[in-house]
């Protein structure tokens, strides 16, 4: 096995391990946010190693916490979320899934790998240039992303190292979506029609529409922010702002603008990261209850209609950029609009599984735990979608613990549903069934611990992205809560240990699998 | 040309539009917003660059690949020239250098596509040309 190799499996496997990576350095990255939550002021030696200039005297200064809040989160949403569901299963099961020999265009799946690998490179180095790395947020909102260097430590190379990043990002995610839809198109095998697909195909299908449209309008802002900070343009840049007690001399520039151009790219990417998971669950439910899927055909339309109103309902994110309250209402309608596809693709989760000989596998299990979360951070997205709601609601932890359980936990399920169910697949052998069910209870019980109490310090009206509460007397009452959360953050990250274990001791030391194990009835299955 | 192809191509197109359908909103929305908008001037010899890029289209339509290929070299370097001469600091002249260098990196591509692959390149490179066509009336009419 070469590691330039093309063949579709390879590459496969390539993305998973490199989300696997990413999702360590994600996850190590909160577990230091919420230590300095609760303790502002302690003094890490750790810290100070790592960041020499962001934590002097080992003491994390807020502009570290921003910092690592922009990096968790990047790391997570484009490294893990969008890379192992989509490119890492992908990859691997949907040529054998439709008949096919390989990808479509097995060198530029080959070089999408290495695009996405380099990218994430380079973000990386963002921790050890000058300055640090960027502490803008994931949505890198202009003008902060686009100053440079005045605008803050992290600000000057960390801030173009991820801009960099992020636009290879986009160039890959491209070479992919041509790749996945190209070969669904044109590659399946004879008598394999569009409706004979299993609904993790169509699922790789519509995120491949989805990113071909999305990722060139984010590269589009990519390159105009990248100009603004390195060229001297003024595309997101206002006039008259002053920054360290100095007028900036570009002017006319529209923050909104790449507000805009970003979350055009944004919501549909909550979809990216999701939809592959809703096929994969799908999958699961109907092999460990020993049906068909309920309503497939109403399955396939609702992932199409998801990602097709996936596009018109960016300005959900924008209620308090000051847009016209009519445009607020039609972006409302809209967002709610989402809640049809979604209920008809839960009803027929919940009746796939009606009347079924349900095996509670930790696969099953873990499809289980999707549904469950899918619903709670669901019903709080419709809160959200109200404008009223989301003026108070947005800068708040309520944000964070509704897109962490719809976007992040319930994504990140249905990966672990999909490595219990292909395992065999993978690697010939099982995951250790024990293990993974310790593993599941650890985990299902951990994310609620953790992001339950969150909903209602936002709520409280608790402020999300702020180093240090007790700086504000508001915020002093709920620091137990944060305790509370920490704690069961620390204890939902030890358990993942038992992840990592499992994942690699079974490799070598797990049961041998027979070739169809789960007595499954797609090709992937059945192909030599 | 394969199916297969063909395929990829149309979606590269597809993606490619994306992209300049972006830059596009993000113009027209720049322009509505500031008072500071100044049309860029766009020299004759660049409207002359069209007929470069419809002679290699005409010329692609013959099977003519490597003629075509160096009209399409000579499109990207009067572009590259057009676009050097632009100041970075004035926001109209700006999204005409963003515009026409973009183009400039898919002429380019186009362009080495038809020299090596010949007709395989052929549906990328006419959809070059006309994305040239449309780029140069936004910025020389529209704006």
């Amino acid at each position: 096995m070469t590691i330039f190799s093309t063949d579709h499996k390879v590459i496969g496997k390539q993305y998973i391990g490199l989300s696997l990576f990413a999702v360590l350095i994600g996850m190590a990255l909160s577990l230091v946010m919420r230590y300095h939550l609760v303790h502002p002021d302690a003094k890490v030696r750790l810290f100070q190693m790592l960041w020499p200039d962001g934590a002097p005297g080992g003491q994390m200064t807020p502009e570290l916490y921003l910092s690592l809040m922009t990096m968790h989160g990047t790391i997570m949403v484009f490294f893990v979320l969008t890379t192992a569901p989509q490119s890492g299963f992908g990859n691997y099961f949907l040529p054998l899934q439709i008949g096919a020999h390989d990808m479509a265009f097995p060198v530029l799946n080959m070089l999408s790998f290495w695009t996405t690998a380099l990218s994430f490179l380079v973000l990386m180095a963002a921790f050890v240039v000058e300055g640090g790395a960027p502490l803008s947020g994931w949505t890198a909102y202009p003008p902060l992303s686009a100053l440079g260097k005045i605008a803050g430590p992290g600000q000057g190379l960390g801030q173009d190292l991820w801009v960099l990043s992020i636009a290879l990002f986009c160039v890959a995610s491209l070479m992919a979506a041509i790749n996945f839809i190209a070969t669904i198109i044109e590659l399946r095998a004879p008598g394999v029609g569009y409706f004979d697909m299993p609904l993790t195909a169509w699922a790789w299908f519509v995120t491949a529409l989805i990113s071909l449209f999305a990722f060139a309008v984010l590269l589009a802002g990519g390159i105009l922010l990248l100009l603004d900070r390195v060229a001297g343009t003024s595309f997101f840049i206002p006039g008259g702002l002053v920054v360290s007690d100095q007028i900036q001399a570009r002017s006319g520039g529209s923050p909104i603008l790449f507000q805009h151009l970003f979350w055009f790219f944004g919501h549909p990417e909550v979809y990216i990261a999701i939809l592959p998971g809703m096929g994969v669950i799908s999958t699961v439910l109907s092999v460990f209850s020993g049906k068909k899927v309920f309503g497939y055909r109403a399955m396939a339309y609702a992932l199409l209609a998801i990602g097709g109103l996936g596009f018109l309902v960016w300005g959900h994110h924008m209620f308090i950029s000051g847009m016209s309250p009519y445009s607020s209402v039609a972006f409302s309608v809209l967002t709610l609009a989402i809640g049809v596809p979604s209920a008809i693709k839960t009803f027929n989760w919940i009746a796939t599984l009606w009347g079924g000989r349900i095996r509670f596998t930790a696969a099953m299990l873990y499809a289980l735990g999707f549904v469950s979360l899918f619903i709670t951070g669901g019903v709080t997205g419709l809160v959200l979608g109200q404008p009223g709601l989301d003026l108070y609601f947005h800068d708040t932890y309520f944000v964070v613990a509704h897109f962490h359980l719809i976007m992040g936990v319930a994504a990140i399920f249905a990966i672990f549903a999909a490595l219990h169910y292909w395992f065999p697949l993978l690697y010939g052998r099982f995951l250790n069934e024990t293990l993974g069910k310790i593993h599941f209870y650890g985990t299902f019980i951990g994310v609620y611990a953790v992001f339950v109490p969150l909903h209602f310090a936002g709520i409280a009206g608790n402020p999300r992205r702020y180093p240090d509460f007790k700086e504000y007397e508001f915020l002093k009452s709920l620091m137990p809560l944060h305790v509370g959360v920490t704690h069961a953050a620390y204890s939902l990250a030890a358990i993942q240990l038992l992840f990592f274990f499992n994942y690699f001791w079974s490799q070598r030391k797990g049961k041998l699998a027979d070739k169809n194990p789960w007595g499954a009835a797609t090709r992937e299955w059945t192909h030599d | 040309m394969t199916n297969v192809a063909r395929t990829g191509q149309t979606l590269l197109i597809v993606a490619s539009s994306m992209l300049f359908a972006a830059f596009t909103s993000a113009m027209v929305v720049r322009r509505a917003t500031g008072t500071d908008w100044i049309a860029p001037s766009v020299p004759v010899w660049l409207w002359a660059a069209a007929l470069l890029a419809l002679s290699a289209s005409w010329l692609v339509m013959r099977g003519l690949y490597r003629p075509a290929a160096l009209c399409g070299f000579l499109l990207v370097a009067s572009q590259i020239a057009y676009a050097a001469s632009l100041r970075m600091g004035d926001v109209a002249q700006s999204f005409a250098a963003v515009l026409v260098t973009a183009h400039a990196a898919h002429a380019l591509f186009g362009a080495c596509a038809l020299w090596w692959k010949g007709e395989r390149a052929s549906l990328f490179w006419h959809f070059a040309g006309a994305l040239w066509l449309y780029v140069l009336w936004l910025i020389g009419v529209w704006a």
